[in-house]
């Protein structure tokens, strides 16, 4: 399962996503099938989910209310654990992923 | 007729005309969504020069530059009347400042002015949480995350003037201005 054009890439390798590169998508709608690849995945039964960000340079606000939307749904499945690896390489990720712990408080946020 | 203005009014007047000045224009080759990241990435790379002597101060400026001037221009083309984008920009005093001027419509300028009062009185970070949890039960987009982003996590000062011009058009002028790392290669 992968999803990319010439700036990005996304795919799953079994319990964990993987974002890479510069996400500029233009809304909601832009968004939505990397949005269906990822909903599917947190309702495949397993007991942590994980988002690796490492490799996610850049991200435009409807992408950061993409992550916003997952963690919520995340947060509707009572026993499923949701991971998010980032990076202080990239400065948005130290500034926003954070709101992600306010919106879900036992989401593992770790930024190396 | 005096601009109506909100956020911050010494933003809205301040002059901006030492800086460098850009026009995306509507012509025939029209504008895209893909020329606001286009735009953003060489204001990025003109602006973030004189920060290069600090590895650290250069990729901070960079990407701070690169994501208020992309949430500023894309707002610009997506939200824009057929016309010109003026975009102006510079380094003063230790801040990045960037104005982006383009022209709306009458239902979009009063949608605008509408979260713009909310934004008043309500703490950024706040209302950009209730926003987020509001986007992900409706799929309207418009909701003005980007700007509650700047404000909330990058700490950006803005203001925003709306002028009628002829017709139902609208002119619409952004100024937004965030804190830059400290100059190593002035």
């Amino acid at each position: 399962m992968e999803i990319s054009d010439e700036n990005f890439r996304v795919w799953a390798e079994q319990n964990e996503v993987y974002f890479d590169g510069v996400f500029r998508l233009a809304g909601p709608d832009a968004y939505a099938p990397i949005y269906s690849l990822i909903t599917g995945l947190l309702h495949e039964g397993h007991k942590q989910v994980t988002f690796n960000l490492t490799g996610l340079e850049f991200l435009n606000s409807s992408g950061i209310n993409l992550l916003a939307k997952l963690t919520i749904e995340a947060r509707k499945m009572g026993d499923l654990l949701l991971v998010v690896k980032g990076t202080h390489q990239y400065p948005w990720q130290a500034k926003s992923l954070p709101n992600l712990k306010k919106l879900h408080p036992l989401l593992d946020l770790r930024l190396a | 007729m005096r601009p109506t203005v909100y956020g911050s009014e010494s933003l809205a007047g301040i002059s901006l005309d030492s800086g460098t000045r850009l026009t995306l224009t509507d012509g025939p080759l029209q504008l895209g969504w893909k020329h606001s990241g286009m735009t953003s990435d060489f204001i990025a790379e003109v602006m973030a020069l004189r920060y290069s002597g600090s590895k650290k101060g250069y990729v901070q400026a960079h990407h701070d530059i690169g994501y208020l001037s992309n949430e500023l221009i894309e707002n610009a083309v997506k939200f824009r009347q057929p016309g010109e984008i003026l975009i102006e920009a510079g380094i003063f005093d230790g801040s990045f400042l960037i104005r982006v001027q383009n022209t709306i419509d009458g239902v979009t300028s009063s949608r605008f002015q509408q979260l713009l009062h909310r934004l008043q009185s309500r703490d950024p970070g706040e209302l950009l949480l209730e926003q987020i949890e509001t986007n992900a039960i409706s799929t309207a987009s418009g909701s003005g995350l980007g700007l509650l982003t700047l404000l909330s996590d990058y700490d950006a000062k803005m203001a925003w003037a709306f002028e009628e011009s002829e017709g139902e058009r609208i002119i619409l002028t952004t100024t937004a201005a965030v804190a830059m790392p400290p100059s190593s290669n002035p």
